[in-house]
């Protein structure tokens, strides 16, 4: 039999244990084709013109590569030791280790053609659906259309042809580094002793706690000081860090140790459920302690990013509505007539909103409490901004006193900058009068659109303060506007036609002339495009993490299944080793979900007002969805081990 | 007192067209306290005797009671019921689990039996004691030698006081001395704790330490030779002999 008999006889014969490798190869190749051919599409043009997505689109490429690259990997390393006897005899026979990697290379270069055409296929089909996905999310009118593209089969046969060298060069390390001796040795060695309780182990734990609580620290002052750039990231990079190091270390020496406390109180007298779960993961503790955190970090990573960006596609809507009041918003007085004499041409009923404006220097130290102490930038500011300031006469909502100030247009991101005290003193100042007035209360409510307010609250004072100001304004100040028009279309259908009128005016080219219409319009294609690229990779992560999981549990299932048989032979029922099945697929599927979700709610919430102005409800579903596609995974899991069990006998 | 009676069971394999049968009609019974030693050559359906009689497997026509109780009529689930609270095994691989220690293997099977952990402890260190292994009560299989392994397995086989021990080569993988020892332990414990074993093993030597030899030939008994007041040297050479007769090996005792 020559080399090559043997290695196809040997391909024929192994085809069934291939199967999950082979899943995982056409997954990723149709993961990474769909997303390269909705890259190149010419029909993407729309999208990437408009929103700059290509830019995403690629930051998104790079990262599913690294995705793809560990997945497969990994689950070349479950394959190979498998084959580990396999590789043992052939040496033993006397093969060198030259022609057994030339045999396994052979065998993956097959594996890997059969599995690329398939996975080209899958992803074709696929990403047609994900087209129509995503013009539905950025609300793009068309027809979702796809050409084969051969920019794309190009980019993901070079992509995969690198990771196949990479994993040769693992295979090749791995043949390398075995003896023969150790190849036939089963995988039964004990990867970590049941030491005696080391203090150290505790330490590990506790400094495990300790690190991820830093993170969780970090992470909640992260925006409550103004930092540089550099400093961010530093910071952020620290934050990571701290919780993954955390992390694994919290694995290592907490979970090992409360388990080890456990089974020494039990004193050898453990039932069915403990020897199926309790023992069996402290048996692999070494390799899962990594794995877990490997997990761990992907599921908080895709639901921080699933959660951060689906929180600003939900409040897409309502921060327009805050930074823009009215339908339409026009400056300038001269320029209303254009857009109102349109609008009365086509019988659409509009109403008028007009506010005078003006600005003046405040000094609003008194009223205002900073995130961090004095090195805030925004401490020096305080004590001479120029404010916009309105009669309450235009705000019919209020009533404001002689003496008082109201603030209004709060925005949620401010807050975490500085905070606006109720009952503090604001001095405000115009060329030659002070006036000192007390602030009684800020509100959210939007009076002016975000462009004309600069994003800082606006003051609302009495009318008879409002004149006063106005005689004693200081000429230095050139305020970009002193006046707003908020233009309301009365029938809520006429919108739509109404935003096309203010197109054709052209008013838009002036700043502080918008349309709410259009703005909305323009954060649904962002939002969603970003939503898209975003969920494209937070499946891929779920998809990933969760095969990861499963393909390791099928692996233990099967170095299980001899005591599966004992067991069964002395009489537990499958009944009883399911219980312990389940109890330990919890531990691997439920640890790092929670411990996932936790993480990514800090960093959701220590960042969430940059993107939108809601957290709980979008963040919610974000975790329910990814938990119960994530469980699905460990029924899977729960069912092979059933199959294995019922064979076990 | 008859604990294990089976009469005309048979075991066929395949189905119509390609019937292989490996029991025929096969009688066969154990009493209480008794050590009986299953013999004959590769093939001769030794290995699928036991697994029938310890309900593992279930025969194709016949009856086995083991304590009155007919295994035919229980179902799978009752079946495992009873291997648990009746049967003790040990295996010619030993069938250790590797995640566990020794003292933790050997407690497995009163994990499901609500007895109190000091009650348990007391059995373990009885049991353990006579077998010698209580010095590595907190190893892995993996760190303790072959002998010490089925020492362990057969612990774990007496822990729960079963009412019979079946025994598939336990002395298999062990060199002489170890099986001796092994093999002394093991009918010591038959004595002292009056529990029945079968043995299944295809070594004289290891059959001689038993009170009756079955021979089993093509799914039947051969013939029987029962211990007496024979001395073990006799005995072993009376094996030798039928073993002979039997179409197999010569020995040169």
């Amino acid at each position: 039999m020559t080399l090559n008999q043997l290695i196809f006889r040997n391909f024929k014969k192994n085809f069934k244990h291939y199967y999950v490798y082979i899943f995982a190869l056409v997954f990723s190749v149709g993961l990474y084709f769909s997303f390269v051919t909705l890259q190149f599409d010419p029909a993407m043009d729309e999208t990437k013109g408009t929103l700059k997505g290509a830019a995403a689109m690629k930051a998104g490429s790079v990262l599913l590569i690294a995705i793809v690259a560990v997945f497969l990997l990994y689950a070349n390393s479950l394959f190979i030791k498998r084959r580990g006897k396999e590789i043992g005899l052939f040496q033993l026979i006397g093969m060198t280790k030259g022609t057994v990697f030339r045999i396994l290379s052979f065998e993956n270069l097959l594996l890997y053609i059969v599995s690329l055409l398939m996975g080209v296929l899958l992803g074709f089909s696929m990403s047609r659906l994900l087209m129509m996905i995503l013009f539905n999310v950025t609300g793009i009118e068309d027809v979702a259309t796809l050409h084969f593209s051969f920019a794309a089969l190009t980019q993901t046969l070079i992509v995969f042809a690198a990771i196949y060298v990479l994993i040769l060069l693992m295979n090749f390390i791995y043949i390398k580094r075995q003896s023969i001796l150790a190849l036939f040795r089963s995988t039964s060695v004990a990867q970590e002793r049941v030491q005696r309780m080391s203090w150290f182990q505790i330490v590990i734990g506790i400094s495990g706690l300790l690190l991820i609580g830093l993170g969780y620290y970090l992470s909640s002052i992260l925006f409550s000081k103004v930092l540089m750039m550099q400093q961010l990231f530093l910071l952020m990079i620290a934050i990571l860090a701290s919780v993954i190091i955390g992390t694994y270390l919290f694995y290592k020496g907490s979970v090992s140790f409360l388990f080890q406390l456990v089974r020494r109180r039990k004193g050898g007298y453990l039932n069915v459920r403990d020897v199926l779960s309790l023992t069996s993961i402290m048996f692999r503790m070494k390799s899962n302690s990594l794995l877990l955190t490997i997990i761990t970090s992907l599921s908080a990573l895709a639901i921080g990013l699933l959660s951060l960006s689906y929180i600003s596609y939900y409040s897409a809507e309502k921060s327009v509505e805050q930074s823009i009041p009215a339908d339409f918003s026009i400056a300038k007085d001269e320029n209303i007539p254009e857009f109102t004499d349109e609008l009365q041409k086509e019988g659409i009923a509009y109403e008028i909103d007009k506010i005078a404006l003006q600005t003046l220097q405040a000094d609003i130290t008194g009223a205002v409490s900073f995130g961090s102490g004095a090195d805030n930038p925004f401490a020096e500011l305080a004590e001479e901004t120029e404010m916009t300031v309105i009669s309450d006469r235009d705000v019919p909502s209020i009533k404001v006193g002689e003496n008082e100030v109201y603030f209004m247009n709060r925005m949620t991101l401010l807050d975490s900058f500085l905070k606006f005290q109720t009952n503090g003193e604001v001095i405000f100042s115009g060329k030659e009068g002070t006036y000192p007035l007390l602030l009684k209360s800020i509100s959210e409510e939007t009076v002016l659109p975000t462009r004309i307010s600069s994003g800082f609250p606006i003051a609302v004072v009495s009318q008879n303060l409002y004149e006063e100001m106005s005689r004693d304004l200081d000429p230095s100040l050139e305020p970009e506007f002193t006046q707003y028009t908020g233009i309301h279309i009365k029938d809520r259908s006429q919108v739509k036609q109404a935003d096309e009128i203010f197109r054709e005016t052209e008013l838009r080219v002036w700043a502080g002339n918008e349309s709410k219409y259009e703005e909305f319009t323009k954060q649904k294609q962002n939002m969603g495009m970003i939503l898209f690229i975003v969920g494209f990779l937070g499946l891929a992560f779920l998809v990933t993490s969760g095969c990861i999981i499963y393909f390791k549990q099928m692996d233990e299932s099967e170095d299980e299944k001899p005591n599966y048989t004992i067991l069964r032979k002395l009489g537990f029922t499958q009944n009883d080793l399911l219980q312990g099945v389940q109890l330990k697929q919890l531990f691997n599927f439920g640890i790092p979900l929670v411990v996932g979700l936790c993480h990514s709610y800090f960093a959701v919430k220590s960042g969430w007002f940059l993107f939108g102005t809601e957290m709980v409800t979008p963040m919610l579903i974000v975790m329910l969805i990814y938990t119960v596609l994530y469980s699905i995974f460990g029924v899977l899991s729960v069912l092979n081990y059933k199959r294995v069990i019922k064979d076990a006998l | 007192m008859v604990i294990l009676e089976a009469s005309k069971i048979s075991k066929t394999y395949g189905n119509k067209l390609n019937r292989q049968e490996v029991l025929r009609a096969l009688d066969l019974q154990v009493k209480k306290g008794e050590f009986v030693s299953i013999m004959g050559a590769s093939g001769s359906g030794k290995t699928t005797l036991l697994n029938v009689l310890s309900s593992i497997d279930r025969v194709s026509q016949g009856a086995i009671e083991i304590e009155g109780q007919n295994l035919n009529q229980l179902k799978e689930k009752q079946l495992a019921e009873f291997r648990k609270q009746h049967l003790g095994f040990i295996f010619q691989d030993y069938n250790l689990l590797d995640t566990l220690t020794v003292k933790e293997n050997i407690l497995l099977p009163l994990s499901v039996q609500k007895v109190k952990k000091k009650v348990a402890d007391d059995r373990f260190n009885a049991v353990a004691a006579e077998l010698g292994i209580l010095d590595i009560q907190n190893k892995y299989p993996n760190e303790i030698s072959g002998g010490q392994k089925q020492r362990t397995s057969a612990a774990r086989a007496f822990i729960h006081e079963p009412s019979i021990i079946f025994a598939d080569e336990p002395t298999g993988a062990l060199d002489s001395k170890a099986a001796s020892d092994l093999l002394n332990k093991l009918s010591d414990l038959n004595i002292k704790r009056n529990t029945s074993i079968v043995m299944v093993t295809h070594d004289p030597l290891a059959a001689s330490f038993s009170e009756r030899v079955v021979f089993i030939k093509d799914g039947q008994i051969y013939t029987q030779l029962n211990k007496g007041d024979q001395t073990r040297n006799e005995f072993f050479s009376d094996i030798i002999k039928t073993q002979g007769v039997l179409g197999g090996v010569q020995y040169d005792a």
